[in-house]
């Protein structure tokens, strides 16, 4: 009993619920739309639901018969919206459309209320529409709103909404007076002064109210004549034509009928028969109303800005203000300087200095057309060569015996192809999986007299003779060296036999050459031998 | 004598073949003469020069007398001989000089070293048939006297001698200063150019501007060759 209660309850509360969740969200404050409260999301669920349900009885096809909100996102919700309301646009379309076209028939008021819950859906947007981004999740009915928004082709702004919202309105509910549509732009009077204005400009005589003239025209047909068509009694339709209520006139059209008036009666006839000219009478009538303006215009004296050459006296003061005058200038005008100017500057600037891009003049480099010539260099000493020599060094060169001197450009292309092959040597020995040895360069360099094997020496560099040469290689010595401990005694013998030989023969020669100076033997005594 | 005859006898066929053959054409074969000797040449007359030689010249001659003498006599086959008490060098023809003008070029050259060149300058005489030996005087030029005279000697001469060196390196001459003579050794082009510098330098043209000139003719000069 009391779960059927409760069930009861909970049938008709969740309706109850959706509505007063409806109520909650429409008289919050639009601040409170922005925070994130999860009481206020409930309420936009509720909403949602209860909106969604009131829908479904319109749409025929529907996978769900109401909104599946809880533990379901935003886009799911949305989703189901979407086919909820999809089906209903092109109805609601349909039945805006025949609604239009009977407003536009009758000119009447028309109401348009397909659904009950239009009206208050469109009211509800106006009030959910404020703070359409702010809630995700009144997001939910935004869109329900929005797919009502499509109609109007307009979404995005609130206040172009809102204002649409109105006009929708509006034609929905169908004309109503005035007060209803006026708001501070729109003015029914001045729209009906203006419409009148125009007509009376294009038809050339004014518009006449239905109401006030409708007697008239009557009164007009009943008594229609040949005078009032083709001549006849002015005075009558003057009269007449005086009586008449409501009369605009255009200023021209005025002006005309006054010069006609002034001058003769047939004009006033004419006048008269305003309202009986054929088309092209009328077409005619307007033709030389602006002849007669122009030729008016013509035959005044123009402004000044028409005539030629006006100095400051023949124009009113400060009135080259006003104009807008044409000037040629011959100068560019300064440029403004903002802050985006200068940012953009500043901006190429850095750019340019990052990528070293300069406008420097630069030295236009002078092309090679030949070779640079080899100028000798004038030598201030004299000349090591006798003119001979020189001549002949000159003479050998020319038939060939002497090969030609290296001059430094030659010398200096020597060197460049020795770089040049061994960094190629370099390269290929890189680039090649197979290996080449390197190549034989016969080159005379002196080589020192250094042991073939430099073994590391304890040492230090100063101290150690590891790179001077080895003994052998100073000793200049013949044959076997021996000892003084090693000789054998012949040996000794043979060596002390060596020594009194060379010395007796040192000292003879001594002697002779005494002697041969002096010429004679003069030393006593001089043993010979032993 | 031998020789002489032998000459002569030549001499004297070789008229009578002329005859012959204008009158008799297809007859016997044309003998076949060898040249003359210079000495014969010239009608074997022996021909001398005799180069006096200066004060100052006397011992670098002494010095150098055998770099001169050899040359001569060996190569150019010239009997050349000092004479003290003349003062001065002479040279002979020989009966096996092989060309006349061997005598006055050794003459040259002995010429040459007497005015101050070197020897291995003045042996390029030698070599050479067409070097030269100008001389001018600074007076020549311009009338210079004193103090200009002192000054123009100087600007010829360049700070120890290297206007002159250079001169003599960028035309491939040989300059001596004798006081107010100046002598130039070389080919007649170059002896010209020099010689244009020479004058410049005592006109009063300062160092630097010759240089510039010979610069641009040495390089003219190095590229004919």
């Amino acid at each position: 009993m009391a779960a059927a209660v409760e069930m009861e309850k909970e049938e008709e509360s969740p309706m109850k619920k959706g509505e007063e969740a409806l109520e909650r969200l429409r008289s919050a404050d639009p601040p409170l739309y922005l925070t994130q409260s999860s009481e206020f999301a409930r309420d936009a669920r509720a909403a949602s639901c209860f909106l969604f349900s009131s829908l479904v009885p319109f749409c025929t096809k529907l996978p769900v018969d109401r909104l599946l909100v809880e533990g379901f996102d935003a886009e799911q919700i949305w989703y189901q919206i979407d086919l909820l309301s999809r089906p209903l646009l092109s109805t609601v379309r349909r039945e805006f459309k025949r609604l239009e076209e009977e407003h536009h028939s009758r000119a009447g008021l028309s109401t348009i209320d397909a659904d009950g819950d239009g009206e208050e859906m469109v009211v509800e947007k106006d009030e959910i529409s404020v703070d359409d981004e702010g809630d995700e999740e009144d997001g939910d009915e935004s869109e329900e709103k929005g797919s009502e928004d499509e109609e109007d082709g307009e979404e995005d702004d609130e206040d172009d909404g809102e204002a649409d919202e109105e006009e929708e309105e509006e034609e929905e509910a169908g004309e109503a007076k005035g007060n209803v549509v006026e708001d501070k732009f729109l003015k029914m009077q001045d729209l009906e002064n203006y419409l009148e204005n125009a007509e009376a400009k294009e038809y050339g005589h004014p518009l006449e109210d239905f109401d006030s003239d409708g007697d008239e025209d009557a009164e007009l047909g009943a008594n229609a004549r040949y005078e009032d068509f083709f001549g006849g009694n002015k005075k009558k339709q003057q009269k007449k034509c005086g009586t008449v209520g409501k009369r605009k006139r255009s200023s021209t059209e005025l002006d005309a009928v006054d010069h006609f008036e002034n001058t003769d009666e047939d004009v006033e006839k004419n006048d008269s028969e305003q309202k009986l000219l054929s088309t092209h009478e009328k077409e005619l009538q307007k033709m030389r109303s602006k002849i007669e303006e122009m030729e008016k215009a013509n035959l005044d004296p123009k402004s000044w800005t028409m005539q030629g050459e006006v100095t400051a006296a023949k124009r009113p003061k400060n009135s080259a203000l006003e104009v807008d005058l044409d000037f040629e200038h011959n100068v560019r005008p300064a440029p403004v300087i903002t802050e985006e100017v200068t940012a953009s500057l500043e901006d190429i600037i850095k750019k340019r200095i990052i990528e070293g891009h300069f406008d420097d003049v630069e030295r236009a480099p002078i092309l090679p057309s030949k070779p640079p010539k080899e100028t000798k260099e004038m030598d201030e000493n004299k000349s090591k060569k006798g003119l001979a020599e020189i001549y002949e060094e000159e003479y050998a060169q020319k038939t060939g015996l002497a090969p030609a001197l290296l001059s430094a450009s030659d010398k200096l292309k020597t060197e460049a192809t020795m770089l040049f092959k061994k960094i190629s040597l370099k390269l290929d020995a890189l680039s090649h999986f197979h290996f080449a040895p390197k190549p034989v360069i016969e080159d005379m360099s002196i080589q020192v007299n250094v042991p073939a094997l430099a073994m590391e020496e304890v040492a230090p560099l100063a101290v150690s003779d590891a790179a001077m040469l080895a003994p052998e290689e100073i000793f200049h010595g013949k044959g076997n060296i021996k000892e003084e401990a090693e000789l054998t005694k012949e040996e000794r013998k043979r060596r002390r036999a060596n020594q009194k030989r060379r010395f007796r023969r040192l000292k003879a020669e001594t002697f002779k050459r005494a002697v041969q100076k002096t010429g004679q033997s003069a030393v006593p005594g001089a043993t010979n031998g032993n | 004598m031998e020789v002489e005859k032998v000459g002569e006898a030549k001499k004297e066929v070789g008229s009578g073949m002329e005859v012959e053959n204008a009158a008799s054409s297809a007859g016997a074969p044309r003998p076949q003469f060898k040249a003359l000797k210079p000495h014969e040449m010239s009608d074997r007359k022996i021909e001398f020069r005799k180069v006096s030689v200066p004060q100052h010249r006397f011992a670098p001659l002494k010095r150098c007398w055998m770099e001169i003498y050899t040359p001569i006599y060996e190569q150019m086959k010239i009997d050349i001989r000092m004479n003290l008490k003349t003062k001065k060098v002479e040279l002979k023809n020989r009966a096996d000089t092989p060309d006349i003008s061997n005598l006055q070029k050794s003459a040259d050259f002995v010429h040459a070293f007497m005015l101050g060149f070197d020897v291995a300058d003045a042996i390029a005489l030698l070599r050479l048939d067409d070097l030269y030996v100008d001389t001018f005087e600074i007076k020549d030029v311009k009338t210079l006297r004193g103090e200009h005279l002192s000054r123009a000697i100087g600007r010829l001469s360049g700070k120890g001698g290297k206007t002159k060196f250079a001169i003599e390196n960028s035309t491939r001459t040989r300059i001596v200063i004798a006081d107010s003579k100046i002598h130039i050794l070389g080919s007649f082009l170059n002896i010209k150019i020099a010689r244009d510098s020479l004058c410049s330098l005592i006109l009063g043209s300062p160092a630097g501007k010759v240089y510039s000139k010979l610069r641009t003719v040495g390089a003219r000069l190095a590229e004919k060759f």
